[in-house]
């Protein structure tokens, strides 16, 4: 895989947990909820642009 | 006081159809285990204690669909009836958590019993202290780093779902927190693993080494040095002290949610 690819990839990976993120903090009247929705994303956010489990090429 | 011990005598009318079968599966566990008919006694011990690994796993995974089954119970307005007023959202998590909790115990006590036998079985004679060290200190500390945060944070999740059911997209928080959950237990086990044996440990099953040479002869001089050494080092009390305050942490946060969605 070339790193043009994986970097489309994880832009595109970025892109998906910020809408989630979006949904999760516009999807519920819990204050608690949204914190808890967007420690989860920004953890996917976190792992898709500096975590190691991708391949890295 | 009164409203957390209905809450909890609704739980068992909600889940003994669960907590029942569960319980008496040990029978059928006791009756396998009665089943393993090799003749070399060290693999007859080793099979059966799979066995019990296995029923250990299966129970563990009957107690959290046991515990993640959500259902409208403030809704239909029953408790209020019953209590003649809302109770709290933490009430609520608790007595659900304690339920099961408590089924767990009790299921994993009596693992430690059926431990204990086929170790009779296997002619091996535990003294009172090692045989109270495996029916309730082993039971404890599995449940305290293993089995109460699986329960906890399957409760949380659940109640997180369905904090958004009324905006739809459910499978969205239930996805984000599945595959972020790895990411964020990773971070704590690396945590874990460096505070680890930083208090002395929980030393267990000290006088099993004579129990077992009693059985099987003296060992060989260089295990006995080894398995002195993993006898004296006991287990980790770090992990279980983390975990049971996780546990604690993902019960409240289950609460307050609870809280500001249902109440």
């Amino acid at each position: 895989m070339t790193q043009a690819f994986l970097i489309v990839v994880r832009i595109l990976a970025v892109a998906l947990f910020a809408y989630w993120g979006y949904r999760l903090w516009t999807g519920t009247q819990s204050w608690t909820s949204r914190v808890l929705g967007l420690f989860f994303s920004a953890v996917l956010i976190w792992q898709a642009t500096l975590g190691t489990w991708m391949i890295t090429g | 006081m009164k409203k957390f011990s209905t809450l909890v005598w609704l739980e068992h009318r909600r889940n003994w159809l669960w907590s029942l079968p569960l319980m008496g599966s040990l029978l059928f566990w006791a009756w396998g285990i009665k089943q393993v008919l090799i003749m070399s006694v060290e693999e007859r011990l080793g099979i059966r204690a799979g066995l019990l690994m296995g029923a250990i796993t299966i129970g563990t995974v009957l107690l959290v669909m046991m515990i993640g089954r959500i259902r409208s119970e403030t809704r239909n307005g029953q408790y209020q009836v019953l209590l003649m007023s809302p109770p709290s959202g933490y009430t609520h998590i608790l007595a659900r958590f304690t339920y099961a909790a408590g089924v767990g115990f009790a299921y994993f006590i009596a693992i430690g019993f059926l431990f204990w036998w086929i170790l009779e079985l296997a002619g091996i004679n535990f003294d009172t202290r090692s045989l109270f060290e495996l029916i309730l200190a082993m039971p404890f500390y599995g449940m305290s780093v293993v089995v109460l945060p699986i329960l906890a944070y399957t409760l949380l999740l659940m109640v997180f779902v369905s904090a958004y059911r009324i905006s739809g997209k459910g499978w969205i928080p239930g996805v984000a927190m599945l595959l972020g959950t790895p990411i964020a237990m990773q971070w704590l086990s690396e945590w874990i693993a460096r505070i680890t044996w930083t208090l002395p440990g929980w030393q267990v099953f000290a006088n099993a080494p004579t129990a077992l040479a009693e059985r099987f002869g003296e060992f060989d001089p260089e295990l006995s040095v080894e398995i002195g050494e993993v006898l004296h080092s006991g287990l980790p009390v770090e992990p279980m002290l983390v975990m049971l305050a996780v546990t604690a942490a993902l019960l409240a946060i289950a609460g307050r949610i609870w809280q500001e969605v249902e109440a």
